[in-house]
């Protein structure tokens, strides 16, 4: 029986082209891991003790328990079923049943490339992605909300009264009318609804991200009550 | 004059107790007893009642005990006086134990309504996190789909207020330090997805109890699995 990713699903390259944000720069620690899904993919995204974030498909090669409930030791993620680690690289290194063994490379996790940017941390699930995301100036994280529906961004902002410059396909840097800019992501997840990610620009303090928190949720509220289920 | 600082040690380190838990392992409202315990560092005798498959709580000789059929139950050390609600046991032993007042702050008229607010939320929470988790795992039944809408909807709330907690750099529900409140909240939330509700669409939440987590003495139970 040979142990590589086969049932990875449908090629992820024709569902999704560009970055997509999954989270906040300071949600995930280094020595965390935790779940994430873009659109119905479900992926493992944890920081090692190198400051390097990772995305996997959240799947063990093995016996396919997610890897999100995996730990992470140095920059090694342990899957919990089984103790199989792998390293940064998602090659197999310790397989604890057989603790003489040296893993053949072709055990090894499904890893798609990540970035941080804009205070937010992105992952792309296209084979061949292009050029990783550049958000210029310096961003506080502020918070990630979720949405129960999927909707667009152009949904998201529309008589928001924000002024917005697109940045990727899923974010814009936007201003409210003498107000705080900020960085504002959709991350679409299928049938678990969307998660807005917010950072705002560093030089401002406690109070705007009380107020970017206020308006987003306002805003939540007004799109829920509007979008039939 | 002590000569030597080590009994002394072991006396401070750890409060026996002769009281009683009538407990369940796998009951999110006992686990909150006895990671207070644990936090306190009190020993207490656990009286394991049979809640499943033994549906022991039912029983006469239990009814006895508690006449609401519920657990946790503790008997104090006088061997009759008996404390039926998780909350109110929770309140109970920070009082007797806990001469810091860290836990339940009545010292602090504000910060008590604040932590007394959580303690009751946490019954919103346990009303629908644990109704679905004894519906997914011991196939009790009831409205699912209701009781799943009414639990992301306390999590809902608890995100909000845990990010902007964080926003004023606190790290608790209550304040700058744990309290009741957390370990109240603590079990049902992070159990949640025995019963199918999905907690990782609330990143406060995760770090909130990944923070929990971390504190000295804590003590997880079956089903709990946290760095």
């Amino acid at each position: 029986m040979n142990h590589t990713t086969k049932n990875i699903p449908t090629d992820p390259k024709n569902c999704l082209t560009d970055w997509v944000p999954v989270g906040l720069t300071n949600h995930i620690p280094r020595g965390a891991v935790v779940r994430a899904y873009i659109d119905q993919f479900d992926i493992a995204i944890w920081r090692g003790e190198d400051g390097f974030v990772r995305a996997w498909e959240n799947r063990c090669p093995h016996r396919g328990m997610r890897l999100s409930y995996g730990f992470v030791q140095g920059n090694r993620l342990t899957c919990l079923y089984h103790g199989w680690t792998f390293g940064g690289d998602g090659i197999c290194h310790l397989i604890p049943a057989h603790p003489d063994l040296t893993p053949p490379e072709t055990i090894h996790t499904h890893i798609y490339p990540t970035c941080e940017t804009g205070g937010l941390i992105w992952v792309a699930l296209a084979s061949m992605p292009a050029p990783a995301p550049v958000i210029k100036g310096a961003w506080t994280p502020c918070r990630s909300l979720h949405f129960v529906q999927q909707i667009t961004l152009a949904a998201l902002l529309a008589d928001s009264g924000l002024s917005s410059t697109p940045l990727t396909e899923y974010a814009v840097c936007a201003t409210r009318k003498n107000q705080t800019q900020a960085v504002l992501a959709i991350q679409p997840m299928g049938k678990h609804g969307m998660m807005v990610h917010c950072s705002i620009a560093s030089c401002d303090h406690e109070a705007a991200l009380h107020d970017t928190s206020r308006w987003l949720m306002t805003r939540r509220a007004k799109i829920e009550d509007t979008v039939p289920e | 004059m002590i000569s030597s600082n080590a009994p002394c040690l072991v006396l401070v380190a750890q409060k026996w107790s002769d009281m009683k838990l009538y407990d369940y392992v796998l009951s999110g409202n006992c686990y909150k007893v006895r990671l207070l315990l644990h936090f306190l560092d009190i020993k207490c005798t656990l009286e394991p009642v049979d809640f499943y498959p033994g549906r022991a709580h039912k029983s006469p000789s239990f009814r006895r005990i508690n006449p609401l059929e519920q657990l946790p139950v503790l008997e104090l050390d006088d061997g009759k006086t008996r404390i039926c609600d998780s909350q109110a046991i929770l309140i109970y032993l920070a009082h007797k134990f806990d001469p810091s007042r860290h836990w339940f702050p009545v010292n602090e008229p504000e910060k008590l309504g604040c932590v007394v607010q959580w303690l009751t939320f946490a019954n919103c929470i346990t009303a629908a996190s644990s109704r679905a988790r004894l519906h997914d795992m011991l196939g009790y039944t009831c409205d699912i789909t209701a009781a799943r809408a009414h639990a992301h909807r306390a999590f809902r709330h608890l995100e909000d207020h845990l990010c902007h907690q964080e926003f004023n750099g606190i790290n608790w529900l209550a304040g700058a330090q744990p309290t009741l409140a957390d370990v109240a909240c603590f079990p049902y939330t992070c159990l949640a997805g025995d019963g199918g509700i999905d907690i990782f669409i609330y990143p406060a939440i995760q770090r909130w109890l990944r923070r929990f987590a971390t504190l000295p003495r804590f003590h997880p139970m079956p089903g709990i699995n946290i760095r």
